[in-house]
């Protein structure tokens, strides 16, 4: 009997604290979070950008070696709109030759989604 | 190594500007680019490694696959392709002559009279529906298996494809053309694989090399545990590349095997081939 007062305590606990701890987190990180964990799952997509076909990317496995490994982006890429620019296949951002698919430019992804691979990609 | 890479794809990704050239030079130079691209990419392969394909890029994988052709599992797959063979011998015979050993060496070839280019499988069919046979099916099976016999019966002789007039410059110029330009949402083209990047890996597979990879068909893969063609192989790239891929013995993809095997002129045929 005690012990399934417990449990029932143990649960209604865990779910209020689950309910108290949402709002903070939403508010430490803001969208910003779940836009980066959609952003890697694009990315990482076999379906969606399927980056991996040709990148290293930090987290994923069995990566393709066609493209350059993927990181310190922000170095590489100081305005975000450049790196936004270079997926979505802006001609001035693509290279002759380059196996880099245009995302943007060729529909495969619209801008909300590789926005979202941007913000994932600008923190790694 | 850049000036080789760009006449070496006179074959070039940015087709619409290139086929003016290509058309200017002869399918025999584009031939040596061809060959001395990958020379020039890995000077370490023999030209007749090309038969062997991805394997020459990953010892690891290499070492697995001399393993599957010690003891290959597509031997019964070419016995029963002997037996049918046996079976309708008379037809065969008829047009294809008595000699086994000749048949994979004369294609694909290209028919004056038709102006179309001919495949094995192709010729094959064409020979049972004018005996009023039933033809086979196209990439699988039976069709496989006879085709796997002649090319085992040929092996150790070079793929010699010849191209004499103008209408067979024009197949050759055809395959090319579906060879290197950039199609579907990805602007992918077979040889942004399989010139450029081959011996890099997406994801995990290795690329193959474009040169000789008409050598060693119809192929056993161990993904489909059987016998396909190549234009089933074909298909299934094209599907990769998320575009309709072409119908398989279509005009397409028979100008793209005439272009493949004219640029592997001189590789020993080694069929079939075991792949992963
Ligand atoms: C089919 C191969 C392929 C795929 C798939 C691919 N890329 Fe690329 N990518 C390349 C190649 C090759 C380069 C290098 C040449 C160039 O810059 O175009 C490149 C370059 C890049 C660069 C520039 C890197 C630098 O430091 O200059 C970025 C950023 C990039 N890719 C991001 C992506 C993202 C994000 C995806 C998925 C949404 C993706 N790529 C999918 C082949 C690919
Ligand atoms: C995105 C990369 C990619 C593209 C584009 C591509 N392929 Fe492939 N292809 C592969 C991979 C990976 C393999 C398996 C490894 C190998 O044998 O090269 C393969 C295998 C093959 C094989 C079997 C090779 C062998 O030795 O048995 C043939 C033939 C082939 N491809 C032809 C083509 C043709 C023709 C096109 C264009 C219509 C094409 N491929 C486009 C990736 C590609």
């Amino acid at each position: 009997m005690l012990k399934k007062q417990m449990k029932h305590l143990l649960t209604v606990l865990a779910i209020t604290t689950a309910m108290v701890s949402v709002p903070t987190v939403s508010n430490a990180a803001g969208k910003n979070a779940s836009d980066i964990e959609q952003g890697k799952e694009l990315a990482f997509s076999r379906s969606k950008g399927n980056c991996l076909a040709c990148h290293a990317i930090p987290g994923g496995n069995l990566p393709g070696n066609i493209g350059p490994a993927l990181i310190a982006m922000k170095l590489r890429f100081p305005e975000k709109s450049d790196l936004f620019d270079k997926i979505w296949g802006k001609p001035d951002k693509s290279m002759p030759y380059s196996m880099m698919p245009q995302f943007g430019h060729n529909g495969v992804l619209t801008d909300a989604e590789i926005n979202k691979i941007v913000d994932f990609l600008y923190q790694l | 190594m850049k000036k080789i890479m760009i006449a070496a794809l006179t074959l070039g990704t940015t087709v619409s500007a290139n086929m003016a050239m290509a058309a200017d030079i002869t399918p025999e130079q584009s031939r040596q680019q061809f060959v001395d691209y990958f020379k020039a990419k890995s000077p370490s392969i023999e030209f007749n490694e090309y038969g062997n394909g991805v394997y020459n890029y990953n010892p690891d994988q290499r070492m697995q696959w001399q393993a599957a052709e010690e003891f290959p599992p597509y031997l019964d797959f070419i016995d029963a392709g002997e037996a049918l063979w046996e079976k309708d011998q008379a037809v065969y015979e008829n047009c294809f002559g008595k000699d086994v050993t000749k048949v994979r060496v004369m294609y694909p070839r290209f028919n004056e009279k038709t102006q179309k280019v001919e495949t094995l499988e192709g010729q094959i069919n064409q020979c049972r529906t004018d005996a009023k046979l039933k033809p086979f099916g196209w990439k699988k099976g039976d069709i496989a298996n006879l085709s796997a016999y002649l090319a085992y019966q040929a092996r150790g002789q070079q793929i010699d494809v010849k191209i004499e007039s103008e209408g067979a410059k024009k197949a050759f110029l055809d395959g090319q053309a579906y060879f290197s330009k950039p199609r579907g949402q990805f602007g992918l083209a077979c040889a942004e694989c399989h010139v450029y990047n081959a011996g890099r890996r997406a994801r995990g597979n290795t690329l193959g090399p474009a040169l000789g990879q008409t050598s060693h068909v119809p192929m056993y893969r161990a993904k489909w545990k059987e016998l396909g063609t190549l234009h089933r192989r074909y298909e299934g790239c094209d599907k990769n590349m998320r575009i309709v891929p072409a119908k398989v013995q279509s005009e397409t993809y028979k100008n793209l095997e005439f272009f493949e095997a004219y640029m592997a002129n001189g590789i020993e045929i080694n069929g079939p081939g075991y792949r992963e």
